[in-house]
């Protein structure tokens, strides 16, 4: 796989290159930084820090149609999933949350419809030069410069991007636009390690995450849900937020004779998620929801997939209204082992 | 506000046995962040602080608090909850009592004079946040931000929340124990946000709504912080019939907002706690506080000040104005 040189001054010309495709980047649109298409003449915002909302919407949407048919009618109509993407600017952890909940997507049964999404998708990523505050992705297996789910990682010089390939996909975005760049010098590479190994150091928070997963389910009963849980809103904030949540509630929505079947995200932290139609609840209280939201990223997916569901990025600790904290539960976790 | 004075009340209080536990605001887990405090003993009374960083409304625990089926035979615990409030908190608490969400009885009210709370956005923008916690206290004319032993004077004006700007009720309107002598009110500010709105035609309001609740994720943070949405069955999480859909879209979005600021028509105590929490950047309390004026231009009437009032909602005067309706 190849690595090469963008000077900065091209950078326009090669997001101009991309827009053949869709493309998706970061940018600040009503004063909020998010994923969003990029229209000719739009420049991405790569100076940032994480977005708020993960980009998990470009492959797994907010709310998907799955098929359109209509009240009485016979045929059915499915959404042709044929356009490619590119996800330009994505954060390691981002791209990594990606591969984890993947291993959900294809495990007893292969979502066709995130499968189709994932093919489409080039993820073109951006090293982290100054993470952000609540990140500590190097504690559940990520890192500033992972490459893990990225197709090309991108990695800032000061005046040049270095762009190396990680994937045939990647590869073929090198080729493609071939006539900006140029070639390496062995100086960059050790000024790529440099970057990266600064923006390791600036990482402040951790855990250890060794014991976590076997200890778990002795916890059950401990107090410390009570505490963590108290002052929980149950507001989805912390489970849209998150990169690997993954949860989803299918739906059909009829408007006049026109319906259709469509998937939206859930989250587990919602009171409904877990209603019987009885009436039971087996859920009944924010304990046993923030319980679970630990349990399922620490211990259940561990269980069945051999990866920790989280991948440190650390928006539901920023964006969390009444500051639960998830490296403070498992700090408290590992306390009570 | 003599923090001293605040952890020994707050250790009387808990210490009583017709009281459950206390409510209170203490220090978060890093730099500006306050996280609420559930106090049962005087070591947990030791934690509380009060601050220009407790602008949070914990009133909303009041009515959050989950009424779980009893085992056979066991009876419900009835000791009353103790509750920090400031200005605009105590509206709420005065609110829910009109509207009997709570029983007077139920709850130990302890008013701390509000001088002011800071906006966060603001604070960690000017002055970024460091892994270690921070303090910020009030001086005479601004505040004082300790962030890592560095000490910063800052003016009220500079980092004063907006709902701060626009109150009229710094001071708790009930309370049982009054922690410290009231402050003095200041001339609220003029309600540029909603002006801003206000001026524009009716095609200028709808784009810009429009373009605010297409941002909506329908994380229902609004809704779950706010101490006056407390139905028991929610028109959102109906699903049979569904009045919202699930999905997320303008129209959807829209139908949820829209019921939302109806439903808090000459109920909403403008503590703000909706837009603060929102993580799509809405500015929801320029939806509110456009309402709660229409209900004091049209009705003269004020949510949260009167325990004995009507609900506005459930109330009717023969003269009450009916331009609106064509």
């Amino acid at each position: 796989m190849s690595a090469m040189l963008l000077n900065k001054e091209k950078w326009p010309d090669f997001v101009g290159k991309l827009t053949g495709k869709q493309l998706w980047a970061p940018q600040i649109k009503d004063e909020q930084l998010r994923f969003a298409p990029v229209a000719e003449g739009e420049e991405p915002a790569l100076d940032y820090k994480n977005t708020r909302v993960p980009p998990k919407n470009v492959v797994f949407p907010q709310t998907e149609t799955l098929f359109r048919f209509q009240v009485d009618g016979e045929e059915v109509d499915e959404p042709k999933l044929d356009e490619e993407v590119v996800l330009l600017g994505v954060r390691p952890c981002d791209a990594r949350s990606m591969v984890i909940v993947d291993k959900l997507f294809s495990w007893d049964y292969d979502d066709p419809y995130y499968a189709r999404r994932r093919e489409l998708v080039t993820m073109v990523g951006l090293a982290c030069s100054e993470p952000g505050l609540n990140c500590f992705c190097p504690s559940v297996g990520g890192g500033p410069a992972s490459t893990e789910g990225l197709d090309l990682l991108m990695v800032d010089l000061g005046e040049n991007y270095l762009l190396e390939a990680i994937t045939e996909k990647g590869e073929a975005l090198i080729n493609e636009t071939k006539e900006l760049l140029e070639e390496t010098r062995d100086a960059n590479l050790e000024q790529k390690e440099k970057v990266i190994n600064e923006a390791a150091q600036k990482i402040k928070r951790s855990i250890d995450p060794e014991g976590i997963p076997v200890g778990l389910p002795g916890l059950w009963e401990d107090s410390l849900w009570q505490r963590v849980s108290a002052s929980c809103l149950g507001c989805g904030t912390c489970t849209f937020l998150c990169p690997t949540c993954h949860c989803f509630d299918i739906q059909d929505e009829t408007e006049g004779f026109e319906s259709r079947r469509c998937r939206t995200w859930d989250s587990c932290m919602f009171e409904e998620y877990t209603l019987h139609t009885s009436g039971h609840n087996p859920r009944p209280s924010r304990l046993e929801r923030t319980r679970n939201r630990i349990n399922h990223k620490y211990n259940y997916y561990v269980d069945k997939f051999d990866v920790i569901a989280c991948v440190g990025c650390g928006r539901c600790i920023n964006l969390c209204p009444v500051n639960i904290d998830i490296v403070e539960i498992l700090k408290q976790v590992k306390e009570a082992l | 506000m003599d923090l001293e004075k605040l952890r020994e009340t707050a250790a009387e209080v808990v210490a009583r046995e017709d009281v459950k536990y206390l409510i209170g605001w203490k220090n978060g887990s890093y730099g500006y962040r306050v996280a609420p405090a559930f106090i049962e003993d005087a070591e947990g009374a030791a934690e509380l602080i009060f601050s220009p960083l407790c602008i949070s409304n914990l009133s909303t625990y009041l009515t959050l608090v989950e009424k779980l089926p009893l085992p056979r035979g066991q009876e419900p615990d009835t000791r009353k909850i103790a509750l920090m409030v400031k200005g605009c908190d105590s509206r709420a608490v005065t609110q829910l009592l009109v509207e009997k969400g709570i029983e007077r009885d139920g709850v130990v009210v302890i008013g701390c004079p509000c001088p002011g709370m800071i906006d966060y956005d603001l604070l960690a923008e000017k002055y970024p946040e460091t892994e270690g916690l921070s303090e910020v206290k009030w001086t005479d004319d601004g505040f004082l931000v300790i962030r890592d032993g560095e000490e910063t004077n800052v003016t009220r004006d500079e980092l004063l929340a907006e709902k701060c700007r626009l109150c009229r009720y710094p001071n708790p309107l009930i309370s049982d124990i009054m922690l410290g002598e009231p402050v003095e009110t200041w001339e609220p500010a003029e309600d540029k946000g909603v002006e801003e709105v206000d001026k524009k035609d009716v095609n200028g309001r709808w784009a810009y709504w429009e373009e605010q609740f297409s941002n909506c994720i329908r994380c229902y943070s609004c809704r779950n912080v706010c101490p006056l949405c407390y139905c028991q069955d929610c028109i959102l999480d109906r699903l049979n019939p569904t009045w919202v859909n699930r999905a997320v879209n303008f129209s959807e979005n829209t139908a949820f907002n829209i019921a939302r600021a109806f439903h808090l028509a000459g109920r909403c105590i403008e503590c703000g706690e909706c837009e603060r929490v929102c993580p799509a950047n809405i500015p929801l309390g320029r939806l509110n506080r456009k309402m709660a004026r229409e209900v004091r231009d049209k009705y003269g009437f004020e949510p949260g000040l009167d325990p004995e009032a009507e609900p506005f909602q459930a109330s009717y005067k023969p003269d009450d104005p009916e331009d609106f309706i064509l």
